[in-house]
């Protein structure tokens, strides 16, 4: 990575609590963006394959709240709480992720949205409240992803040794 | 996410399957260069190479012991790898591949009836 610039911080503060996700999405940006809007884009693509998800209540403007259920291919149930905190189409959104409203576990979520020829390349910087959250929200992922077997064997694997070799 | 250099890469570093075997063997313990290489049927200076390439990327560590050094295993450097089987990040990338797919076909059904 190389210095964005005069003033701006040499690496980020929140290194060890937060999650960087990058990916390049085959569509034109305002789509893009777009799937992020409506309950019925986002009940389409929400989760891993095999999730599906219940609105109970949806309202896309900044204060605004999505409310709602994860449904994992085992029958688990997630509640879900979402609230948006700034929407600047069709390049930034960010929100904040806990199970309900006031989750004192809620992690806050940056996307960005940057065009990239005429694909779209989305950028989604998670900052958690502390480090031991951001450790926990993996464990979290890892158990809704429980039902899926794929990679299990190693993923058994790498948890038994991280716990072993954690330990010192 | 920017992938750091391959040489300080633990999911570089993983890939090779005789260092994934050193990674098995040092669970047992730790070792010397000459059992590992005698274990695995590799040269010594083969051995050291991989050592080496796993020591930078956090998954071994040594120290000395008298005159010999000894290799083992620290796990903290495949935390990586445990995220991304299974965590925070492996949910977003299966849901970004989701909606890689839904938007192309919203864009396929625009083209079609515009």
């Amino acid at each position: 990575m190389s210095a964005t610039g005069r003033g701006a911080p040499a690496q980020s503060p929140a290194a060890d609590r937060e999650i960087v996700i990058s990916r390049v999405i085959s569509a034109p940006r305002e789509l893009v963006f777009e799937a992020f809007t409506e309950v019925r884009h986002l009940s389409q693509w929400w989760g891993p394959e095999g999730f599906t998800t219940t609105t109970r209540a949806f309202e896309f403007q900044v204060g605004g709240t999505w409310d709602f259920v994860m449904h994992g291919p085992d029958g688990t149930d997630y509640q879900e709480w979402i609230s948006w905190t700034e929407i600047a189409p069709p390049e930034r959104i960010a929100l904040v992720h806990g199970e309900s409203c006031g989750d004192p576990n809620a992690f806050e979520s940056v996307l960005t949205f940057a065009p990239d020829g005429a694909k779209t390349r989305i950028e989604m910087r998670t900052v958690f409240p502390t480090k031991e959250l951001r450790d926990e929200a993996v464990e979290k992922y890892h158990a809704i992803e429980g039902g899926q077997q794929t990679l299990s064997n190693l993923d058994a694997y790498v948890t038994e040794i991280d716990r072993n070799g954690g330990e010192d | 996410m920017a992938r750091a250099a391959t040489t300080s890469d633990v999911f570089n570093a993983i890939a090779e399957h005789q260092r994934r075997e050193i990674l098995v063997l040092l669970r047992a313990g730790e070792g010397s260069v000459t059992e590992l290489a005698q274990e695995l049927g590799m040269t010594q200076p083969g051995a050291s190479k991989h050592l080496r390439v796993l020591r930078e990327v956090g998954l071994v560590r040594d120290r000395k012991l008298g005159k010999q050094r000894l290799y083992g295993l620290d796990a903290c450097g495949l935390r990586p790898v445990h995220e991304w089987t299974g965590g925070f990040e492996r949910f977003w990338n299966e849901s970004f591949d989701r909606l890689d797919e839904y938007v192309q076909d919203l864009e396929q059904q625009g083209r079609r009836s515009s």
